[in-house]
């Protein structure tokens, strides 16, 4: 596979950026995504929805009042609007033209995690969100302390229950357990200290906020330190802690590079993380450039979101709703803002199944047939004795391909653009699909190449990357 | 099962369906004498086998005169009937013949033939004119009609990749690699190693059950057993397998296999003779298997090749061709010889004149053995009589 396509995918979601790396060079490239910014204005859509406590409650309010039309009707514009969040989301992934940052969020998101089902609120879930982008190569240390004062967090890790004399450990573990150091390496009594110094941080106008009378102002010791510690003082001492950078560093090492990243080079990148003191992108800047040098291609099963973002950009959809990519990736066990519970994805081996996998495949072959994965193309089915009425919508799609070239050099193109290894068999299985007298020329090459490309998508040497 | 599942992750328990056919709704009103579910036996050979030396004209001297490195000597051909012949290679061709349940159709093409293998085995997949093109293939689109439902296993390709031929609006075909995973699917898959890549060797080991259908599959295949035994080769692999599928009362309606390496541009004789004796050990092994179980008058095996080869030869072999025999065994068929002798002094460019469009053998299979009207996917060309 070019390194130019690997390090497309590998820093965004398909192939897209391959030319301009190749054009300036992946360090500038890297350098020129660190630099992005991103839109900070509140998404339309949002606009209306309930934001302050005051807001929510009135909201509260009027659906109690309102009658079962009208409350149906309420919530179904917050149900919306959840989705319509993916879609936004979906359409800065799809469209950036430097997406690592919303890789980086998508990352963070699946790290800090806090679902839209379980935190309700959309404008919360939106502003989480917006900590990780404006974070997103920041520090570690910052953002941490910054995205366990979100509402949503608060709310997703119950730590609007957690109060002074009636502790909900919740948030207090999932701090050290997941966001932090690891299982193995705090004490319950950690946890316990660190319930107490929580104790109410609760739901604020814009972040959490310390409530006067439910938090708890006693002295708590916490990695045998002693004080009156608040979230803050938490995470700075978490951080002193030997182990701080493992754990994290071994979740980006996974989500870009490798399924089973090696402790040694956890280790390595982890002992870097901590000398230029959590900051994000000297760490990402180091991991990108150093691997990018090495040949470990074909190390990490892709996710889903690249696998259909991939397929959108090659096949050159455009019309394709983000709805259904939003539904594609519920289905592969990859819903946004919806992981099925704290842990995140687990990503690696369990992204396929082989549910999933065929999935994956009919997927392809409805998208190589210029067929969107809509469900209305299915929604009519024929009554007894009836011919079955093939409604479907088509969509333009094509594979780019050098249409002065020869069958071989057409396969090599392809391959080297979407695969990490073609052996014997895969290769003379694309040379029976594309024999040695194919002519590029001819007005149904187009398809021809599209059922080559429909094949590789099958392969199991496609899934990875 | 319906093609709703397919984003609802519910999809490959199609079991019950198939016990009810209910797909092929047209047979209820079948007159035919043949009692029990008819299929059909594709088997494709790849790169244009050469039909002058597969059945031959031996009696014609322009035969030996445009073949001088390649004729096959009037001694040494075999099953001679009506001045025709078969390479030595298929001796079971001859057997099958004289017991009434092969039928030649002779120089079957279409006009304005293409001499590229890619370009011609796609028309012959879709059944088009050879200036059209049509991204479905002909079965698919046949199979798109007569299956009230999506049926993953309306048609099953064994091959490694898929087949135009099958592919139609709704996937009601499947391709299987390789027969064996179906039976290793729950033991041994542990321990066995697929690739030295971690990632890969576990990604490869689903792959092997990724399949719509397979349950099907694997049902079929408990439920039938082999009793002849076929040939190691490949092609013999995929009829026996085919042939379990059959027994197993799997109800496919297509099945599709291919054999590869007629391209023979140079070193033909010694080339053709093995191939050719690939394919005649595999087909008469499937046949007798067939008969045993009394199952061949349901099963129409058809044998073709994307073209012919040139009447004269070029060296020690032969340049890419048009028209060429096509073979139909059993099915009820009634065992003759259709069309006329190649005509090898009234020649296109040097290659033979079609004489049967492939497409009216298309259009009478369909007919014949599955009770659908062609013209419904779009193949208009008279049914050729005498067939069946």
């Amino acid at each position: 596979m070019n390194k130019s396509n690997l390090w497309s995918l590998r820093l965004g979601f398909s192939s897209k950026q391959a030319t301009e790396i190749e054009k300036i060079g992946f360090e500038k490239f890297l350098k020129q995504s660190f630099a992005t910014t991103f839109d900070k204005k509140l998404p339309q859509f949002l606009e209306d929805d309930p934001k302050t406590l005051a807001e929510l409650r009135e909201l509260r309010q009027s659906i109690k009042n309102a009658d079962s039309e009208a409350q149906k009707k309420i919530l179904k514009k917050q149900i919306r609007n959840s989705f319509e969040l993916k879609k936004w989301w979906l359409d800065k992934m799809r469209n950036d033209a430097h997406p690592l940052r919303e890789k980086m969020v998508c990352f963070w998101h699946n790290h800090f995690v806090a679902t839209s089902q379980k935190v309700k609120v959309n404008y919360w879930v939106y502003q989480h969100n917006m900590v990780l982008r404006e974070h997103a190569f920041g520090n570690f240390k910052e953002l941490t302390k910054k995205i366990i004062k979100t509402n949503a967090m608060v709310r997703y890790l119950d730590n609007v229950d957690n109060k002074k004399g009636n502790y909900n450990e919740n948030l207090s573990r999932e701090l050290l357990e997941l966001f932090t150091l690891g299982i193995g390496n705090y004490s319950e009594t950690d946890i316990k200290e660190g319930a107490k110094a929580l104790a109410g941080l609760n739901l604020g106008a814009d972040e959490a906020i310390y409530r006067r009378l439910i938090e708890d102002n006693s002295s708590k010791t916490y990695f045998g330190q002693t004080g009156d510690f608040k979230a803050d003082d938490l995470v700075d001492i978490i951080f002193e802690q030997p182990k701080i950078p493992y754990l994290i560093t071994r979740k980006i090492l996974k989500w870009f590079v490798y399924d089973t990243p090696s402790d040694d080079l956890v280790h390595y990148y982890g002992d870097y993380f901590r000398k230029v003191n959590f900051e994000i992108e000297p760490l990402l800047t180091k991991i990108f450039t150093e691997e990018y040098a090495k040949e470990n291609a074909g190390s990490k099963i892709k996710d889903p979101l690249v696998f259909m973002l991939q397929m959108m950009d090659e096949l050159h959809i455009e019309t394709v709703e983000n709805t259904l990519i939003a539904f594609f990736l519920k289905q592969q066990g990859m819903d946004l803002f919806n992981q099925t519970n704290v842990k995140g994805w687990d990503g690696g081996n369990s992204w396929l199944t082989s549910q999933i996998y065929l999935q994956r495949n009919n997927t392809s072959d409805l998208l190589c047939n210029g067929r969107n994965i809509s469900r209305k193309s299915f929604n009519k089915i024929p009554e007894d004795g009836e011919t079955p009425e093939i409604s479907i919508e088509k969509i333009s799609v094509k594979v780019a391909f050098d249409t002065k070239g020869t069958n071989k050099k057409i396969i090599s193109d392809l391959a080297n653009r979407l695969f990490f290894q073609v052996d014997e068999n895969t290769q003379k299985d694309m040379e029976n699909l594309l024999k040695y007298d194919f002519d590029a020329t001819n007005e149904n090459a187009n398809n021809a190449v599209l059922r080559l490309f429909n094949y590789i998508t099958k392969t199991p040497e496609y899934q990875l990357i | 099962m319906n093609r709703r599942n397919f984003l609802s992750l519910t999809g490959t328990y199609t079991g019950g369906l198939l016990l009810l056919p209910d797909f092929l709704h047209a047979f209820g009103s079948q007159n035919n004498l043949v009692v029990g579910e008819q299929c059909l036996v594709f088997i494709q050979l790849n790169g244009g086998n050469d039909g002058l030396n597969t059945f031959i004209p031996y009696e014609n001297p322009l035969y030996y005169d445009l073949r001088t490195k390649i004729a096959l000597s009037k001694e040494a051909v075999i099953g001679k009937n009506k001045g025709m012949a078969f390479h030595p290679a298929l001796k079971d061709f001859a057997q099958m013949q004289q017991n009434g349940d092969l039928t030649i159709l002779q120089n079957v093409g279409y006009p304005e033939p293409n001499r590229s293998h890619f370009r011609s085995q796609e028309i012959w997949q879709t059944a088009t004119d050879s200036n059209k093109y049509l991204n479905e293939g002909w079965l698919g689109r046949y199979l798109d009609l007569q299956c009230k439902e999506h049926q993953p296993t309306a048609g099953i390709n064994l091959d490694s990749i898929d087949n135009l031929a099958l592919k139609g609006i709704e996937p009601n075909a499947i391709t299987v690699k390789d027969p064996n995973r179906f039976k290793v699917k729950n033991d041994k898959e542990e321990t066995v190693k697929l690739s030295d890549n971690p990632q890969l060797d576990f990604v490869r080991k689903i792959a092997n059950s990724v399949s719509e259908g397979s349950d099907d599959i694997q049902k079929a295949l408990a439920k039938s057993t082999s009793e002849t035994s076929y040939p190691k080769t490949g092609l013999s692999k995929n009829l026996e397998w085919i042939s379990r599928l059959i027994k197993g009362n799997l109800n496919s309606k297509v099945y599709y296999t291919s054999l590869g390496g007629f391209d023979t541009h140079d070193n033909q004789l010694g080339i053709h003779e093995r191939k050719l004796t690939e394919l005649n050990d595999a087909l008469f092994s499937f046949y007798q298997d067939l008969k045993k179980a009394q199952l061949l008058q349901n099963v129409t095996v058809v044998v073709f090749s994307e073209f012919g080869r040139r009447v004269k030869d070029n060296g020690n072999g032969t340049d890419h061709g048009t028209a060429a025999p096509m073979f139909i065994i059993g099915g009820n068929n009634k065992g003759t010889i259709l069309g006329k002798n190649p005509n090898l002094s009234d020649l296109d460019n040097g290659d033979l004149k079609h004489e049967i469009d492939f497409r009216s053998v298309y259009a009478t299979l369909l007919k014949e053995k599955m009770t659908f009207d062609a013209t419904k996917i779009g193949i208009n060309n008279a049914l050729v009589n005498g067939l069946f």
